[in-house]
């Protein structure tokens, strides 16, 4: 027998099938299958899987001892954890970023949650011990998953300290990084001869100098790519801000401009992940979003950068 | 590092810190402070009338003020609560205490004139246009009244009010007292530039229009200045 549909029931149904299909991240979360799961990589030279979405902490986590923004960046770290993630990145040059981290990670007791990278950022070679120790302490972690060398600054000294201090457990990874598309050659020569890791560097829609020698040579060399400035600091969303997302984004996978700029990156087969850096967690909601869903194929990556040159 | 390197560097990436957490700090100085303030910009508004009277002993309490609103903002704002996200802002901080102490000194020996009779009601006005209004211009980028920049306790408007008084030394004591604060007006400037805090841009601004009004009002210059326009008197020749 046939049931009969009430008019109740029928708007009822009408405003759900709106509500998912304007907002599919929400249905994709309280279902099962491949949208509930987030988009890893692989760590190269382990196997080990990381989750594709990590976090900066550049200016974002420069807080200082201000409790009101040390609860609110706390909770953009939990909304990071909550969604999934757990790649967060760190350097010395950060200002308080690290003490910050550090307490935002007390509060909610997440260091085991947390593939903690960090950086060592000083000309003075014989320092990488003394500066890995302050910011382990200022982390609060037993001991980094990763340390690299930030911007290349005395590279020959420190990379010598953390091949030991990998070799003895200290630390799980070592690496180097560049930003701003800087001293590339330099980034790919020791690519070529160092046992490294990681290398982290700069890309995003615009900038996309790494794709004609380092993605490919870290890809060779099985070194896994961390991805800084995504947004370009936040200059692609001014680029953006009166442009609606093109039509044909949606079958890229993608809902939101963060979620466009993102998901450009991670698509890249050589990446293992992005680290943005926002102090809000709307955005780290969104961010997050790209996380999830499906990726954009290289022939929609062309097109999205295409159209982000023509804005 | 190269040359070329620090070529590619922007202003933007020194800056390690985003226009909330700046505008922050002022709320936070003014929660810590809180009443002080009250007392500081009453004290703030007795300067204008100690530097127009005759006697010197007045005229130097009210530099003996200015001088502490230098320690209090440089020891305070600068050292204690910018200097946690800005390293260079210590360094300021301490200058500006280094300022403040010369300042005192040279106010204790040196001789200080007074204003010329017919501008102090322009130097009265000045005064108070940096002292209640300028501390506005924090709270008009924020949105929030706690971000008062209070004179004696923000560096900003402490320098562009007292800018007034530094423009009135003995011009061979202010060659002396001006390389602070001329760096900290290059140094705010380009902050808030980068920060694109366009209402916080009108205190070095304002600082620099400031100073030059002082210069006007200096009185040893008013005297150089009448004195030429004595010997340029025909009738007088």
């Amino acid at each position: 027998m046939a049931a009969r549909l009430t008019r109740r029931q029928l708007l009822v149904g009408v405003g759900i099938t709106a509500l998912a299909l304007k907002s599919p991240s929400v249905f994709a979360d309280l279902a099962g299958g491949t949208a509930t799961s987030p988009i890893s990589r692989t760590v190269p030279s382990t196997g080990e899987s990381v989750p594709a979405m990590g976090m900066g902490t550049w200016i974002t986590f420069n807080v200082g001892n201000d409790p009101y923004l040390i609860e609110n960046r706390t909770e953009v770290l939990k909304t990071f954890l909550d969604r999934g993630g757990s790649v967060v990145d760190c350097s010395p040059m950060y200002g308080t970023s690290a003490d910050v981290l550090g307490k935002a990670l007390k509060a909610l007791n997440a260091h085991d949650q947390v593939f903690s990278a960090t950086k060592i950022w000083t000309a003075d070679e014989s320092a990488t011990r003394a500066q890995a120790e302050s910011s382990r302490s200022r982390w609060g972690v037993g001991r980094f998953d990763l340390l690299q060398v930030h911007n290349l600054l005395g590279w020959r000294g420190h990379l010598e300290t953390l091949k030991e201090m990998k070799a003895r457990g200290e630390i799980r990874y070592l690496g180097i990084t560049t930003s701003h598309g800087r001293r590339h050659d330099e980034l790919a020569r020791i690519m070529d001869t160092e046992p490294l890791d990681f290398v982290q560097l700069t890309y995003n829609v615009l900038d996309r100098e790494a794709e004609s020698k380092l993605l490919g040579l870290a890809r060779e060399r099985g070194i896994a790519v961390m991805v800084n400035r995504p947004f370009q600091g936040g200059a692609l969303f001014r680029r953006v801000q009166s442009e609606s997302l093109p039509p044909w984004s949606a079958e890229a996978g993608v809902s939101s401009w963060a979620e466009f700029f993102l998901k450009f990156v991670i698509a890249h087969p050589a990446v293992t992940c992005a680290i943005p850096a926002t102090s809000q967690v709307a955005h780290m909601r969104q961010n997050m979003a790209a996380m999830y869903g499906e990726l954009p194929n290289e022939s929609q990556r062309q097109r999205m950068a295409a159209f982000v040159r023509s804005l | 590092m190269t040359d070329v390197d620090w070529l590619s560097y922007s202003l933007q990436d020194f800056l390690m810190f985003g226009p909330q957490v700046f505008l922050r700090l002022f709320i936070r100085l003014n929660q810590d402070v809180w009443p002080w303030q009250l007392l500081i910009v009453l004290l703030a508004l007795v300067v204008p009338w100690l530097m127009c009277r005759p006697a010197p002993a007045l005229r130097r309490l009210a530099v003996w003020l200015v001088a502490a609103a230098w320690i209090g903002s440089g020891a305070g704002f600068l050292v204690r609560y910018f200097g946690e996200i800005n390293w260079p802002a210590v360094w300021f901080g301490w200058s500006f205490v280094a300022q403040g102490l010369l300042m005192a000194a040279l106010a204790t020996f040196c001789h200080w004139e007074a204003i010329p009779k017919g501008r102090t009601r322009t130097f009265t006005w000045l005064w108070l246009t940096g002292v209640v209004a300028l501390p506005w211009l924090p709270v008009l980028q924020s949105g929030e009244l706690g971000a008062l920049a209070v004179f004696g306790l923000t560096p900003d408007v402490t320098l562009a009010a007292s800018s007034l008084v530094l423009a009135m030394m003995p011009r061979v004591l202010l060659w002396s007292l001006l390389p602070i604060p001329l760096l900290w007006v290059l140094f705010s400037a380009v902050t808030y530039w980068e920060l694109q805090m366009v209402w916080l841009l009108l205190l070095p601004a304002a600082t620099v229009i400031f100073f030059a009004l002082g210069w006007w009002l200096n009185p040893s210059l008013a005297r150089s200045r009448d004195l030429r326009s004595v010997h340029r008197d025909p009738v007088r020749r």
